[in-house]
């Protein structure tokens, strides 16, 4: 580091863009080169295939598949997908209504806090087997443990930010003639969205995680299930593109919520710096 | 000016304290407050830090309702007071800190109260296009208030997009649009720098001079002003009356233990000045000092109605007839 450096002063965007393409490259240069060794010792190695191998995986998972008559990628992600999404639909849905409550009504925070900070700290994917029993094992059980796996974190994000509301603010609304279902929606709901959007697009990660652990226990199709198969049969280069679309699809999530949240909400991404 | 003219200015009280008292457990806040200010009246409410002045505001805005008492308000179309309960749109309120909703701009900012008051919630959900006349209207009516407020051309900002100044010229509008009975401003100025402070000052006295420009065309004066401020020579320079509450008087003649709290020790008429005279702070460094003995130093005075004598000025100069 110059003497010239200093914590935090800002880059320019290309220069920044440059670094963060560097560090991918960094990334694959030093894959590359842990592959070639490993075929240097063993060269009928799979478990970390070369580029070429890699592309014959990419080529297995895309094309139709002669037993199936499927393409592997195609049913997988639907399955996921579908999943996930109705799932956290789920999840936010009852995390809005239960953190607005929470935030605006202090019976409310009395009966529904305590349960809320207990059932945060229960890992979804330790709890797999209540699923099991109490939804079976078909899309419906997915649905419930992502859905009860982010509510209650993403209940207490959204109960914060309604508490961070200044009292003022609430004031001053009631002051201007609202009632309390427009302080409501027109007040709190408002100025809570972009923060409800940061706790969202941290409940993504977590939500992947518990739907992929059970895809791999108990999941006939999705990417979970593909990849427990695969990785037993030791098709690494069928199970690193997996991953590699599931880190995609994760990193497009945030991207997506970020620019929304900076199109939408332009007076809190602005008003932070 | 006619004698019946003064006395109806006099009756029209907007805005009344009646035997209020406030405590939070063991400790007594405030006691036997009696306050009635007139419509069109800027007053001044002044005290020694922790002596409950914040807390009054609290309760005559109602988000805290006194422990004994009553706060009573005469809505701009009525002629009857009420019981002040909760917080409504007959008081506006302007705080230090806080006082814009962030998401909107400072046009927006100002047509919501009319928003919230004109529309329900299903009109504007269900109606979407009578909705978005309206909104239009309200609009128009907000670009035109800042236009007066000199902010014609900040309409489209959002308030981090401001300064401090601006954005309280902002928050005065959005309370002023709703034409409150009673507008409260809660130590406005205290976060601005000396020059904008100032030209703040100065938008209070020009609205004080809409007030005698009603009271002498025989109309109601639109803008009744509790100020409550810790700089005496602002409480003096933009109020025409000022209310000193103090917890410094002496207690024991009423045969109680423990100290009840602040009550009311000062309540006078101060100098009117115009928007465009330069603030002379000599003029008024009698009734500063006044105040200062009154009400900020802590040598007990024995009794707190000594200085109480704004009603008794107020027949001996027939009201405001010196102002107008």
């Amino acid at each position: 580091m110059g003497k010239h450096t200093m914590i935090r002063r800002a880059i320019d965007k290309k220069k920044s863009l440059m670094i963060g393409v560097l560090s991918i490259l960094v990334l694959m240069g030093f894959y590359s080169l842990v592959s070639h060794w490993q075929h240097q010792k063993n060269p009928d190695d799979s478990t970390i295939p070369t580029w070429t191998q890699l592309g014959q995986g990419v080529q297995k998972i895309i094309e139709v598949n002669p037993r199936s008559d499927e393409r592997w990628i195609v049913v997988d992600s639907k399955a996921t997908m579908s999943r996930l999404f109705l799932g956290l639909f789920f999840g936010v849905a009852g995390a809005v209504v239960i953190g607005l409550l929470m935030g605006c009504f202090t019976p409310f925070e009395a009966f529904l806090a305590p349960p809320m900070s207990l059932l945060a700290k229960v890992p979804p994917t330790a709890a797999l087997a209540v699923f099991f029993v109490l939804a079976g094992t078909d899309t419906r059980m997915y649905v419930a443990m992502i859905s009860f796996g982010v509510l209650p974190t993403l209940a207490q994000s959204i109960y914060l930010a309604v508490k961070e509301v200044p009292d003022e603010t609430l004031y001053k609304a009631y002051t201007l003639g609202a009632s309390q279902t427009e302080l409501i929606w027109n007040i709190i709901l408002r100025h809570i969205m972009p923060k409800m959007l940061d706790a969202v697009r941290l409940q993504i990660g977590p939500a992947m995680v518990y739907l992929i652990a059970a895809e791999m226990v108990v999941g006939d199709v999705g990417f979970g299930y593909r990849i427990r198969l695969q990785s037993r049969l030791l098709n690494m280069n069928v199970v690193y593109p997996y991953l590699a679309v599931l880190a995609a699809f994760g990193f497009f999530m945030d991207v997506l919520l970020r620019r929304t949240q900076h199109i939408f909400f332009r007076w809190y991404t602005h008003g932070k710096r | 000016m006619a004698k019946d003219k003064h006395q109806a200015f006099k009756e029209d009280i907007v805005l009344e304290c009646r035997n209020l008292n406030h405590w939070f457990g063991p400790k007594r806040v405030l006691f036997n407050i009696n306050l009635k200010i007139i419509r069109g009246e800027i007053v001044s409410l002044v005290g020694p830090s922790g002596c409950g002045k914040s807390t009054l505001l609290r309760a005559i805005v109602g988000t805290h309702p006194p422990c004994e008492g009553d706060v009573m308000i005469k809505p701009r179309d009525s002629d009857t007071a009420r019981v002040v309960t909760r917080p409504g749109r007959d008081r506006g309120i302007v705080y230090q800190q806080y006082t814009l909703f962030p998401f909107l701009t400072a046009r927006e900012n100002v047509a919501v109260g009319l928003m919230l008051d004109q529309t329900s919630l299903p009109f504007r959900l269900f109606r979407f296009q009578s909705w978005r006349t309206m909104k239009k209207k309200h609009l128009d009516e907000a670009d035109a208030l800042l236009n007066t407020l000199k902010l014609g051309e900040s309409v489209n900002q959002y308030p981090h997009e401001m300064s401090g100044g601006m954005r309280q010229r902002v928050a005065i509008a959005q309370a002023l649009i709703m034409k409150p009975s009673v507008l409260l401003l809660d130590e406005p100025f205290g976060a601005l720098d000396e020059a904008t402070r100032e030209e703040l000052q100065k938008m209070l006295l020009t609205l004080y001079g809409e007030n005698t420009r009603a009271r002498n065309e025989d109309r109601t004066p639109p803008y009744t002003i509790l100020i409550v401020t810790h700089e005496l020579n602002e409480a003096i320079y933009v109020g025409d009356r000022v209310v000193a509450l103090s917890q410094h008087w002496d207690h024991k003649d009423l045969g109680l233990s423990g100290h009840p709290g602040a009550t009311v020790v000062y309540d006078c008429m101060s100098p009117v000045f115009r928007p465009s005279e330069a603030p002379d702070f000599e003029l008024f460094r009698k009734q500063r000092e006044m105040l200062r003995a009154v009400a900020f130093e802590a040598r007990h005075i024995t009794d707190p109605n000594e200085h109480v004598q704004f009603w008794q000025e107020y027949d001996a100069r027939e009201g405001w007839a010196g102002n107008l």
